[in-house]
This record gives C-alpha cells, structure tokens and sequence, in this order.
C-alpha cells in the first residue's frame, strides 16, 4: 500500500493544481465558474497518480509539475476539439452569447431546458397554479377520498394493505372511485368534444 | 336552382359514441355551469339490471357505471340530474352542470403533515 501523504506535501499539490488551473483557464479563456472544475479535474488526476511518485528521482513538487501540465495538455486538447465542432465559439451557460451581457442560462426559457426534453415542460406559475386548484379540489373531497390520496401519496399499495387490513380488490375499488372524484373536478382526464360526438 | 328540402323525421343524426364513465366525469371537470349533456337514452333502472336488461352485458355494464358516476357527482353538488321523456318508456337523461361548491381549499403537503402528526 502506498505511503499516506504527509500534510506539507498535500498542500503542495493543491496550491499546484490551482496554479496549473488558473493557467490553463486563462489560456482557454474560459467563463470565470469553470476554473474550480478544472482545478478539481487536475487535483483528481493528480492524486489518482500519486503512486507512481519516487521520491529518489525528485521532489513531489516536480512530479506534480509534471503530471498537471500533461493533463493540463489534454484537457486543452480536448476543449480545442470541442470548440472546432461548435464552430470555433464557447457554449456555456454562463457566458454570454455572441453579442450579448447576459449569460445564455438567463436567456433559455424553461421550456427549452433538459427538463422539457423530457416532458417535464411546466414552468414555476405553472405549478403553482397546479397546486392552488389541487388544494381546491382537495377541500372539495370526501374525507375518506381525502385520507385515501394522503395514503397514496406517502405509501405503496402493499403497505396501505397491511396497515389497514384492506382487501387488495376492495382498496382498488377505492382508487377507482377516487380517480372519478378526481376526475369530476378536473385531474387526470380530458373529456374531448370532437371525439364523443 | 331548386333547394332539396329533407322532412325533419328523414334525418336520423349519427348515432354518437358512447362514452365511459371516467370520460363522463371528466366532462364534469370541464363544464361551465348550465352545460348539458345526455349520457343516456332508454329506460336506465331496466337497461341496468342483469336479468331484464336488453343490452348486451359488456354495454349493461358501462352504463351501470356511467349511471353510479352520475350520481356520485349530484350528491357531490356538481350536477344537476333530469330525465326527459321522449317516448314511451323511453327517456333522454341528462346531466346539467352546477355551480362548482368552494370549499376550503386543503394543500396536499399540510394533508401529509397533519396526517404524519395523528
């Protein structure tokens, strides 16, 4: 097993990597939020290497030195490769678009985030608004509909059976008479004119 | 040019697609106060009942569903439920929508915590 690493020598290697990352921010003239995930990058890469360190063939100063600038190289590599295949600009969003002040994360609406991607595409009012008229339709409940959809909401089916000693029919006779109690106050289903007629 | 003129009884209008009792409730969901619709035509204690119902089982079925539904919403006092006869021993049933009853409304994270406390 590999030595522990002394404190002094730790210290050394962050304020290392920390250099070789404001170098290598500077040079890639990256938004200012990117320099502590490259500080981190390097510091990882970095210890993950500390094995291979002799302290016979120099000072732990001088292996950091070493391995930071190579893997301060590959990750410019990298960002090079990946500037060419936008185009040769920077897409972040927190830095500004071509032209602009603001960064381009206050510029994107919430409907064109990973969320919408994948159907999630209701903004804040929008939830809002769903949970004042879920609130009304809640009032308007029976209370043992009510007591049912707390139940729903905080256990699964197999645990509301054992608690309440329900039939397992008897329970999804329940369900389906809360899911039309629901539904007459405007959750879970559309009533689509077009098609009835 | 001379207009065909068709005799009201002439024109039978398509017969329209029946519906379930989940999409009946959703109408309720939707409707603004005053909004009609009929959900059934026949004799509904009769097409209802197993043994004397003439229609078929599956359709027996739906419409016992879609009558329980109904009057879950009147007693719920979303609607209002009138029978209108259009012949013998057949009757247009209808459901006109009310005005939604406000109650006090309950969000759901005070309905968890409360129930958490008990």
């Amino acid at each position: 097993m590999h030595p522990p690493i002394s404190p002094a020598d730790l210290t050394t290697l962050i304020t290392e990597a920390a250099v070789a990352a404001r170098r290598l921010h500077r040079k890639l003239v990256l938004p200012a939020a990117d320099i502590d995930d490259l500080r981190q990058d390097l510091l990882i890469d970095l210890i993950c290497r500390l094995p291979g360190f002799d302290s016979r063939r120099g000072s732990i100063g001088g292996f950091a030195n070493i391995v930071l600038h190579n893997q301060s190289s590959r990750i410019a590599i990298r960002h090079h490769r990946q500037r060419r295949a936008q185009g040769g600009s920077v897409l972040s969003l927190d830095a500004p678009i071509e032209g602009g002040t603001e960064p381009m994360g206050c510029l994107l609406a919430e409907t064109d985030g990973l969320a919408a991607w994948h159907g999630q595409d209701a903004s804040e009012a929008d939830h809002a608004a769903l949970r004042h008229d879920l609130a009304h339709a809640l009032g308007d409940l029976p209370d043992d509909a009510r007591g049912l959809c707390v139940a729903l909401g905080t256990c699964a089916i197999a645990d509301i059976i054992s608690r309440t000693g329900t039939s397992r029919s008897a329970l999804y006779r329940h369900i389906a008479l809360l899911r039309l109690d629901l539904a007459m106050r405007g959750f879970g289903a559309r009533w689509d004119g077009l098609r009835a007629a | 040019m001379e207009m065909l003129i068709m005799p009201p009884t002439a024109f039978t209008p398509a017969k329209p697609r029946p519906f379930t009792d989940i999409e009946f409730c959703a109408w309720i969901g939707q409707a603004l106060p005053g909004d009609r619709l009929e959900y059934h035509r026949g004799f509904l204690g009769i097409d209802t009942t197993a043994v004397i119902s003439t229609l078929p089982e599956i359709e027996r079925r739906r419409v016992g569903a879609l009558a329980s539904a109904a009057h879950r919403a009147f007693e719920a006092a979303l609607v209002h439920l009138v029978q209108v006869r259009v012949g013998p021993d057949r009757f247009a049933y209808l459901a006109i929508a009310r005005t939604k009853p406000r109650h006090a409304p309950v969000p759901f994270s005070q309905l968890i915590a409360s129930e958490e406390a008990a």
